[in-house]
């Protein structure tokens, strides 16, 4: 048999002369509309998002006040919402739609419709909870924590996003299982393997965040219900809060494996390997929220105590990435006749944005990861709970890993999907907008984590404390974090200009969806990998040994309860 | 399989570079348990 790859399709010929296209080269047309639509919202988040997120490090700062009686809370509310869930799943969406059109070909009218429901039924959502925001009825942060009450709607918009992200997921999943179908007994295409996996790993998450709404926030904001069991909410919600941090991170982890190694000349390492990460991510993503509750009462040490091993599990995963990064690069490396230890480092790409956002992505999720250990160590947490530490901490892992390698695919997808070309001033001004970002993160990001160790709280406007010396300490942190919030914001409006440039004013042409191939001495993908039913078993069993025994006994204890509070 | 066999003799780099990462993780987690241990 064999395969060749005509203007944008991937044929394959038998011996008989019979042809068969296995991957397109390209982006459908239509459904590179459905993902543009996602990656617009996205964008626009991110501008309204790190505005609001400026407007906080002044504040914080002590030397700005927010005008027309806008709230700090207000702000702090938009800026979580709109760049920790808007900005990413819709981003997320939009390249996964891309990613599965691309690899396992274009989606069906039906499974497109289907994309498009979604996609309307998630802004509508977004909306509807924006309005109430910006109305001053939902200051309650992306956490949405009770007993702090929204105005019902907002829980409503909140929760059409996640039905409509579902549904996304959904068309996206049935273009994998027709693949599967039409290809029996092959190994599925890598990208489109990982996309379900995301997509799995979402639609078990979000069902926690989906029993808190449902059955306890809306009835209780409706004023069906009274009171409200806060440990449950909260418990409901890092059910699902901590696999958020994996849906961000697993696209991310997509670019890394499949298409950075293209992008540098390479090979992935082995498909194995990240198909093997992957199905731990999956495992590992989700029976371990109450790492985030460690410092709460009502949850038994014991069972605090399993989710914080199993956190630790993710090292595996996150190792073997790292490997094989590091892999795929020395390889590439040595074939361009790199000589010692780390000679390699130098024949990469470093002038092409497309690899080095991913890169400086990379690199911040080292000092991202070793924190993260650190926030789910059982009783070291208490040295940084609560502090400002961890919101450095997600400042790096989601806010630098995640959104510099989304950038970096960004400026080449959006051309791709507009039929334009990234110039080599575009590649350029990408470049320098991810330094910038660099640059102002580490400022922020670094005072954030050790102000944190000196005790400063995190979720909170700037305050004097009542002349406390303590607090006295931090106010230098926070000038700091309100100089590198300015560098970041300045940094947005670079990338806006590239990604309007992109979308309309770039000359026309062909940018490439750069896929890598697998490595010619890597081992054959044992179909083990691939069978959704074993892997999904054992996910579910994780998650009931870890969570069926703390959820009795919270329901079983619950006090009163408490009713709603609204203190903006 | 001799393609394999290079490549290994070929991942030095990446060995001690994966390495490195576990033991810069070791060292953030020990200097904070002694900020803990000092604290609490």
């Amino acid at each position: 048999m064999t395969a060749v790859i005509t203007k944008d399709k991937k044929v394959t010929h038998n011996n008989k002369g019979n042809s068969k296209v296995i991957s397109s080269t390209k982006v459908d047309r239509k459904d590179a509309k459905l993902a543009l639509a996602h990656i617009m919202v996205a964008f626009i988040a991110l501008f309204v998002g790190g505005l609001c997120g400026l407007l906080q490090v002044l504040v914080r700062s002590g030397q700005f006040k927010l005008p027309f009686g806008i709230g700090y809370y207000q702000v702090l509310t938009v800026h979580g919402v709109l760049l920790g869930l808007i900005l990413t799943t819709y981003f997320i969406l939009g390249f996964q739609t891309a990613a599965v059109s691309r690899t396992a070909g274009a989606l069906s009218n039906k499974q497109r419709k289907t994309g498009w429901v979604g996609f309307w039924i998630m802004t509508i959502g977004m909306l509807a909870a924006a309005t109430m925001v910006l109305l001053n009825e939902a200051s309650v942060l992306y956490t949405f924590y009770a007993p702090l009450q929204a105005h019902w709607i907002y829980y409503l918009g909140l929760t059409l996003v996640v039905v409509g992200s579902w549904i996304v997921g959904l068309a996206q999943s049935l273009r994998y299982i027709q693949w599967r179908k039409e290809n029996k007994g092959q190994t599925s295409p890598l990208l489109s393997f990982m996309v379900v996996v995301n997509n799995l790993m979402w639609f078990v998450a979000t069902l926690g965040v989906a029993a808190e709404v449902l059955f306890q926030l809306l009835p209780w904001s409706l004023g069906f219900i009274e009171r409200i069991d806060v440990l449950l909410t909260r418990t409901l919600f890092w059910y699902f809060g901590h696999a958020l941090v994996y849906f961000w991170l697993l696209p991310a982890y997509m670019v890394w494996y499949a298409i950075v190694p293209k992008i540098v000349g390479g090979k992935i390492f082995s498909d194995a390997l990240a198909r093997l990460s992957f199905m731990l991510f999956l495992l590992f993503s989700i029976p371990v929220g109450v790492h985030h509750q460690l410092t709460e009462p009502g949850i038994d040490g014991f069972w605090k105590f399993v989710q914080v091993v199993l956190t630790f599990f993710v090292v595996i995963p996150s190792l073997l990435t790292a490997f094989s990064m590091f892999a795929t690069f020395e390889l590439r490396g040595r074939e361009l006749g790199a000589k010692g230890v780390f000679g390699w480092f130098k024949n990469l790409p470093w002038n092409d944005v497309r690899f080095l956002l991913p890169f400086i992505g990379m690199v911040a999720f080292i000092p991202g990861g070793a924190g993260g250990l650190v926030n789910a160590s059982y009783q070291m947490n208490q040295l940084i709970h609560n502090t400002i530490w961890v919101t450095g901490h997600f400042h790096l892992t989601v806010a630098t890993t995640v959104v510099l390698t989304f950038f970096g695919t960004a400026y080449w997808l959006i051309p791709h999907l507009t039929g334009r070309k990234l110039t080599k001033k575009m590649n350029n001004l990408g470049i320098v907008s991810g330094i910038l970002w660099s640059v102002g993160m580490v400022i922020m990001s670094g005072a954030m984590h050790i102000a944190g160790l000196f005790g400063a709280p995190r979720r909170s406007e700037y305050s004097t404390y009542g002349g406390s010396e303590q607090a006295t300490e931090w106010i230098s942190y926070q000038v700091a974090q309100a100089v590198g919030g300015t560098i970041l914001f300045i940094a947005i409006l670079f990338i806006i200009g590239i990604v309007v440039n992109l979308l309309w004013f770039a000359p026309k042409g062909e940018e490439e969806f750069p896929i890598a191939e697998v490595a010619e001495g890597a081992e054959k993908t044992p179909a083990l990998l691939e069978n959704f039913k074993v892997w999904g078993v054992i996910l579910v069993a994780l998650i009931l040994i870890a969570y069926t025994i703390p959820l009795i006994d919270i329901v079983q204890n619950s006090p009163l309860g408490s009713k709603g509070y609204k203190f903006w | 399989m001799a393609n394999h066999k290079k490549s290994d003799e070929n991942l030095k780099g990446t060995l001690y570079a994966t390495f490195g990462l576990g033991i810069f993780i070791i060292i953030v987690w020990a200097l904070c348990f002694n900020l803990f241990i000092d604290r609490f």
